[in-house]
C-alpha cells in the first residue's frame, strides 16, 4: 500500500503537508512532512511522497550507510531515529524526491498506520491509496 | 505568553537598505492582544514607523509585510500575507492582500512583520533565511519579468527542493508605474502601487526560508477545527462553484440580474458582449487545473493556458480583471483578456488599474479629447490590440502609457480640459467592477475605503446585492439611507479577517466565529464584540494616517460619471447624487464617532485606546 499523487488534479494548496505535520508533530512545519509539494510555475503542482518501494528500487534503503532505514511487517519504509545521522545520502538517492533531511534526520511518509490523513483531506482528489 | 506558546513567529524584523542589515524584536502580548496581526500590525506599525507626510517614493518610506495571525496554522483558507506603505496612488495609506506562500514562510522564519526601509545602492533582492539578512546584487534581474525573477532566485538560492519563497516586482515596478503591484508566486498584492514602492527602493524581489515549528496552543483542538470547517467548505455550494468557474461565477448575474456590470469606463452596467468572459464559457475551454492559495481547500484560482495568437499561461482570470481588462475596455474576446491578464501578471502591474486607465482613455479617445496620433493606436472601445499594445506602453512607460503609467487622476490633471469629467477614480484608486450607481452602499465604501475605491475593505458588495448578510437584512442597494452604520460595521468586520489572515472568500462560512480557532491558536478566544473593536481600532488607525497625510472629506468624492444614470439594464436610471453622497458620509462620520469633517472624536480614540497615534 502506498500515497500515490496525481499531479494533474493539485492545486498546490498544501493542506497535506500542514495535516501531515500537525498529525505527527503538533506543528506544522513543511520541513517535517512525508509529503511536500513542488511548485514548478502556473500549470504544475507536484506532490512528492514515498511509493513504498513500489514505483523505485529502495533506493534510500540501498544509499543509507548507517542502517537507519527498513521496511515493516507491512511494507512500510521507516526510518529509525536513532541510526539516522542525518548525511543526506538518502535524500539524494531518492528518484522520487520523497525523504529529506531536516535538522539531522530523515523524514518520509509513514501511511499513518495504514490511514493517510493527506489522503482524507486532499479536496482535488490528488492523493489516492493504492493497495499492492 | 499568547505570543510564545500560540503561532506568532515571535519577532518583527526590520530591514535597513541603507545600511544592508537587519535587526530582531520580539513581539509583545500587548501588541499581539490589541492588534492580532496581519492588518492589525500593518496599521499599528505603518503609523508608528513611517510618516505620513513623506513621499511615497522617498527612502523614509517603509513597506511592511505581515501575515496574519491564523497564517501558517492549519486553519482552513487562513494563508494571507498583507504589504503596507504610504501609497503613491493616493498619497496616503496603501494596503495589498494577497495569496501564495510568503505569510506561511514568514512565520516559518519566525516573523510577525518585516519592516523594510531606506534604499539599496543598486537594484538588488533580498534573501531572509531564518536569522539571515542579506541584500544581494540583482542587476542580472533588470526588466525580467515577475515569473522568470523568481524562477532564476529560487534556482540560484537553492535548497533540496528550491524551497524559497520568492515574491517580486516586474518592469512596472522598476519604472515606478505608480499602480505596479507585488507578484506573490502567481498571486497579486496588487493594488496602492506598493510594487512602485518596492522599485523606488531598487528592490527587485524578496526571498524567503524558513524551516522553523508553527505551533499553536491546541493542536489537538485546532486539528478538531480543521476537520470540522474541512467539511463544512466541502459540503457548501461556493465549493463547486468556485472549484468550477474560479470567482467570476456571478458574472452573467451581475448584468443580467443586477446590471452593475460597469461597461466601457463606466458608460454602461451591461456588457453585451459577454458572452466568452463568463467563466461558464472559459472554464471547459482553457483551464488545465485548478490552483489554490495555501491552505485553502475550495481552489478559485484557475491555470488558464491560451494557445495560438495570444499564447501564454496565468492564474486567472478573476472577477475584477474579466471587467477591468474586458467590458470596461470594450473587449470580449477572453484570450485577448486573458493575454492582457498575464502581461499585467508579467509587468508586475494591477490589473483594475490598468484596465480603468485604459478605458479612460479609449473613452477620451471616442469623445475627441486624445487623438490617434496621441494614443499611436486606434484605441476604440473593443479594440483588442490597442488593449495589448496600451498594457504594453504603460509598462515600459512609452508614449503615452508614460503618461498612463501615474493613473487616471494624475493624467487627467496633466490633459486639462474635459478629462477630468471622464476620470473614474476615488482618491487617485480606479474602482473595481461594481456600477456602485445601482449598489449605493458600495459608494460609499468607495468613498471610505482608507486606500480608495476598493471593495475588499468593506466587502459589502454581497450584502448589498442580495440584500442581506451577517447581522444585516433588507438592505435595499438603490437607497442611501442608512448605510453608515452598515458599512462602517462591514470595514470592522473585514478588518478582522485580514488582521487573522483568512480569506474573505470564507466570511460566509466562518463570520466572526474565531473563538475558539483563537483559543486553539494563541490560547486566548475572543468573541464577535471584542473583535469588531479591534476592526474599528484598525480602520481608524488607517484613518489618521491618512489625515496625517492631508485628507480632508473633499478628497473622498465620488467622479462625475457616477451621476449619470445607467443607460439600460435592470439598474436603469440608478445614481448617486450629491445630495446621497453628502448624506451618507455625513451618516458614516456619525456611525463612526467621527466629526463632520471626518476627524475621530477625542472620545472614540480614549474609548479604542489610540489617542497617542492623533497627538503625534
Amino acid at each position: 500500500m502506498y500515497v500515490k499523487a496525481i499531479p494533474e488534479n493539485c492545486s498546490g494548496c498544501m493542506v497535506c503537508e500542514a495535516v501531515c505535520s500537525m498529525v505527527h508533530f503538533n506543528v506544522v512545519n513543511r520541513n517535517k512532512s512525508g509529503i511536500r509539494i513542488e511548485k514548478k510555475g502556473v500549470t504544475e503542482d507536484i506532490p512528492h511522497v514515498c511509493s513504498q518501494g513500489n514505483e523505485c528500487d529502495y533506493e534510500c534503503i540501498k544509499a543509507c550507510k548507517y542502517d537507519a532505514i527498513k521496511i515493516d511487517e507491512n511494507g512500510v519504509v521507516y526510518v529509525i531515529e536513532e541510526k539516522c545521522t542525518g548525511c543526506r545520502l538518502c535524500e539524494l538517492a531518492c528518484p522520487l524526491n520523497a525523504i529529506h533531511i531536516h535538522e539531522k534526520m530523515a523524514y518520509k511518509c509513514d501511511l499513518c498506520g495504514g490511514e493517510p490523513e493527506c489522503v482524507k483531506y486532499c479536496s482535488q482528489n490528488a492523493l489516492v491509496v493504492v493497495e499492492g | 505568553m499568547y505570543v510564545e506558546k500560540g503561532c506568532y513567529g515571535g519577532k518583527i524584523l526590520f530591514i535597513d537598505l541603507d545600511k544592508e542589515e537587519g535587526k530582531r524584536q520580539p513581539v509583545g502580548d500587548s501588541l499581539a492582544l490589541k492588534y492580532l496581526g496581519g492588518d492589525g500590525f500593518g496599521a499599528y506599525l505603518l503609523n508608528k514607523f513611517v510618516n505620513p507626510k513623506v513621499d511615497a517614493f522617498s527612502p523614509e518610506n517603509a513597506i511592511i509585510i505581515t501575515p496574519g495571525l491564523l497564517t501558517g496554522t492549519i486553519f482552513p483558507t487562513a494563508g494571507k500575507v498583507a504589504f503596507f506603505a504610504k501609497s503613491p496612488v493616493n498619497e496616503g495609506w496603501g494596503e495589498a492582500v494577497a495569496g501564495g506562500r510568503l505569510g506561511f514562510m514568514l512565520k516559518q522564519a519566525g516573523y510577525d512583520a518585516v519592516i523594510i526601509k531606506g534604499k539599496a545602492k543598486q537594484l538588488s533582492y533580498l534573501v531572509i533565511k531564518n536569522d539571515e539578512v542579506l541584500v544581494k546584487p540583482a542587476e542580472h534581474l533588470k526588466g525580467k519579468s515577475t515569473r522568470e525573477t523568481q524562477e532564476i532566485i529560487r534556482k540560484d538560492e537553492g535548497g533540496h527542493f528550491k524551497d524559497f519563497v520568492v515574491v517580486s516586482i516586474g518592469l512596472g515596478g522598476e519604472n515606478r508605474v505608480r499602480f505596479a503591484g507585488i507578484d506573490v508566486e502567481e498571486r497579486q498584492a496588487a493594488r496602492s502601487g506598493i510594487g512602485a514602492v518596492m522599485g523606488s527602493k531598487n528592490l527587485k524581489a524578496i526571498a524567503v526560508y524558513g524551516d522553523r515549528d508553527i505551533k499553536v496552543a491546541d493542536p489537538e483542538k485546532m486539528y478538531r477545527l480543521f476537520v470540522e470547517y474541512y467539511n463544512k467548505m466541502l459540503e457548501s455550494p461556493a465549493f463547486v462553484a468556485d472549484g468550477k468557474y474560479g470567482t467570476a461565477e456571478f458574472l452573467e448575474w451581475m448584468n443580467s440580474e443586477r446590471g452593475t456590470f460597469p461597461t466601457r469606463n463606466w458608460r454602461e452596467g451591461v456588457f453585451d458582449e459577454r458572452k466568452e468572459i463568463d467563466p461558464y464559457y472559459w472554464a471547459p475551454r482553457y483551464v488545465v487545473k485548478n490552483k489554490a492559495c495555501i491552505q485553502c481547500p475550495k481552489p478559485c484560482g484557475k491555470a488558464f493556458v491560451i494557445k495560438d495568437k495570444y499564447h501564454g499561461e496565468l492564474d486567472g482570470v478573476e472577477y475584477e480583471t474579466l471587467f477591468a481588462l474586458g467590458s470596461n475596455c470594450g473587449v470580449g474576446n477572453i484570450e485577448a483578456v486573458a493575454k492582457a491578464n498575464e502581461l499585467c501578471d508579467l509587468y508586475g502591474i494591477d490589473t483594475i488599474s490598468t484596465g480603468g486607465v485604459i478605458g479612460f482613455v479609449m473613452d477620451l479617445y471616442e469623445n475627441g479629447v486624445l487623438s490617434k496620433e496621441d494614443i499611436g493606436i486606434d484605441a476604440r472601445f473593443g479594440n483588442e490590440d490597442a488593449l495589448i499594445e496600451l498594457v504594453e506602453k504603460i509598462a515600459r512607460r512609452e508614449g503615452i502609457g508614460d503618461m498612463m503609467a501615474e493613473g487616471v487622476k494624475r493624467m487627467a490633471e496633466k490633459l486639462g480640459g474635459n478629462a477630468a469629467d471622464y476620470a473614474v477614480h476615488v482618491r487617485g484608486l480606479e474602482p473595481p467592477a461594481y456600477d456602485v450607481r445601482g449598489i449605493k452602499g458600495m459608494a460609499l465604501a468607495f468613498m471610505t475605503s482608507p486606500r480608495g475605491a476598493c471593495h475588499l475593505r468593506s466587502g459589502a458588495y454581497a450584502l448589498e446585492l442580495t440584500g442581506k448578510f451577517w447581522k444585516f437584512e433588507g438592505v435595499d442597494r438603490f437607497s442611501s439611507k442608512n448605510k453608515g452604520r452598515e458599512i462602517a460595521e462591514m470595514e470592522n468586520f473585514m478588518a478582522v479577517y485580514d488582521a487573522l489572515g483568512v480569506c474573505k472568500f470564507s466570511r460566509g462560512i466562518f463570520l466572526l466565529d474565531f473563538y475558539d480557532a483563537l483559543e486553539a491558536a494563541i490560547g486566548k478566544g475572543f468573541t464577535e464584540e471584542e473583535l469588531l473593536i479591534i476592526g474599528e481600532r484598525i480602520n481608524n488607525l488607517k484613518h489618521i494616517f491618512n489625515i496625517k497625510a492631508g485628507w480632508t472629506r473633499e478628497h473622498s468624492k465620488l467622479p462625475k460619471k457616477f451621476r449619470i444614470p445607467i443607460p439600460e439594464g435592470v439598474s436603469k436610471g440608478s445614481y448617486v447624487s450629491e445630495e446621497e453622497e453628502k448624506e451618507m458620509l455625513d451618516d458614516y462620520f456619525g456611525a463612526r464617532g467621527w466629526d463632520k469633517n471626518g476627524i475621530p472624536k477625542k472620545k472614540k480614540l480614549e474609548e479604542l485606546e489610540i489617542e497617542e497615534f492623533m497627538r503625534e
